[in-house]
């Protein structure tokens, strides 16, 4: 039990730093600006309590927020993101259910699974967040092309650093 | 309270949910100057609409109190008006000239009742004794004469109206001068009778009658209404029906007109009757 908090706890400071000191600083074209922090959310324990997921969300959001200095912005979108997981793994779920790992993992669930999954919760958290960003309607479409190139770079990246994982 | 915490219980990730939710965006609204500008202009103009049509709608409530104050201001420009060009035809006179009079007083005020379906009408004014009222004083309604105070106490005063038989009022025609007496007849309130204007003279439907400030009540030249209808009336003169330019039936917003040289005038004239 120690044992996996702990772990847990080391995802999310590699994380946090890698998109604080790597991905922040990535920008193709003002199109592309991957948040691959999210990951965090997505390899949390199946088990966790809704409320528990909700806080820890927010916290990771908060922190982002804070060291990126956009107050709110990253809390509410990975909040909202931490409130579609459960509903999201419910309608994914696969026919043997989630039994095999405690984990999501690309590795014991397959790769098409985890991709749909990955792609789900990240497109809702990204659409979330430029959404708040931009705050405005009148540039809708320019913002949903944001928003889908975004959701494909940070896609990839979390693959990658899926395969980095087990690798190691 | 047991149905409440099985509520509670149940939707518990949910108002988790609404609850971090609300924190950041209530983080974002306030913390980040261009969001917080953009919630403000949204909010600002949805309620500025809003707000522009209360505003009208209470506007439109207080045109009493708007159209009092203008009245006041009037009364008060037409006063210092009076006092700097005490007559026309003296264009040249010295600030301290004390040949130089102020001739008339102007004072707003309001009917508080009034009638014009009796034989003898009278109205009541808002002003009295204290505000500087005293019998034989001409009451305007924009600028047309409306009648003369009869009767003052503390805070309101008493005005005969022109629609009442005893009221006498020297009038003439605008066009040519030629005066005469005007009276009401009792039968029509938007009709009064001027008599006493010889046949000899030529007018027409429409001609304006006007006061001739010989009475010392009204100033000269304050109009009185329309030539409606004219015919010879037996003898040498014509009976004339002016059609009255006052709606007396709204009447409301009056000027009252003091005659500051009055005793001086009526005095004089006394010596020689």
């Amino acid at each position: 039990m120690i044992n996996r908090i702990l772990r847990i706890g080391l995802i999310f400071i590699l994380l946090i730093l890698l998109q604080v000191l790597l991905f922040n600083n990535i920008q193709f074209s003002g199109y592309v600006n991957p948040y691959i922090y999210i990951m965090f959310i997505l390899l949390l324990p199946f088990e966790i309590p809704a409320w528990l997921l909700l806080i820890i969300s927010f916290l990771t959001g908060f922190t982002i927020d804070v060291i990126s200095g956009t107050p709110g912005m990253h809390s509410a979108a990975t909040v909202v993101a931490g409130f579609v997981r459960p509903i999201v793994l419910r309608v994914i779920s696969p026919r043997e259910g989630y039994e095999l790992s405690p984990n999501p993992s690309m590795f014991i669930y397959g790769f098409r699974w985890f991709l749909i999954y990955a792609s789900i919760i990240v497109f809702i958290h990204h659409t979330t967040l430029f959404y708040l960003e931009v705050f405005r309607l009148a540039d809708f479409f320019r913002t949903i092309l944001r928003v889908i190139l975004s959701t494909a770079f940070s896609v990839t990246f979390i693959v990658l650093l899926e395969y980095i994982r087990k690798g190691k | 309270m047991r149905n409440l915490l099985n509520f509670l219980a149940k939707y518990n990730h949910l108002i988790v949910f609404i609850i971090l939710e609300g924190i950041a965006l209530y983080m974002l609204g306030t913390a980040n100057n261009y969001h917080n500008t953009r919630i403000v202009r949204g909010i600002r103009s949805v309620t500025s609409n809003f707000e522009k049509r209360v505003n009208n709608t209470r506007s439109y409530f207080q045109l009493r109190t708007i159209s009092q104050s203008l009245s006041r201001e009037n009364a008060s420009l037409r006063s210092t008006i009076d006092r700097i060009s005490p007559n026309a035809e003296q264009l040249f006179f010295s600030v301290t000239d004390t040949i130089r009079h102020q001739h008339y007083t102007y004072t707003s005020a309001e009917v508080v009742s009034n009638s014009v379906n009796r034989q003898k009408n009278f109205f009541t004014i808002n002003k009295g004794k204290l505000q500087g009222m005293s019998t034989d004083m001409a009451v305007i309604s924009d600028g047309c004469a409306a009648g003369v105070i009869v009767g003052c106490s503390n805070n309101y005063s008493v005005a005969m109206s022109l629609l009442n038989i005893d009221f006498k009022l020297s009038a003439r025609i605008k066009s040519n001068g030629y005066f005469g007496s005007l009276s009401w007849d009792g039968k029509d309130y938007r009709t009064v009778i001027l008599n006493e204007i010889p046949q000899h003279v030529t007018f027409g439907i429409g001609d304006t009658i006007e006061t001739t400030g010989y009475s010392a009540i009204f100033p000269e030249g304050i109009t009185i209404g329309t030539v409606k209808h004219f015919e010879k009336s037996g003898g040498d003169f014509y009976k004339i029906e002016v059609s009255v330019a006052n709606d007396f039936r709204q009447l409301r917003f009056v000027n009252v007109i003091g005659n500051l040289l009055r005793e001086e005038q009526i005095g004089l004239e006394k010596q020689f009757q």
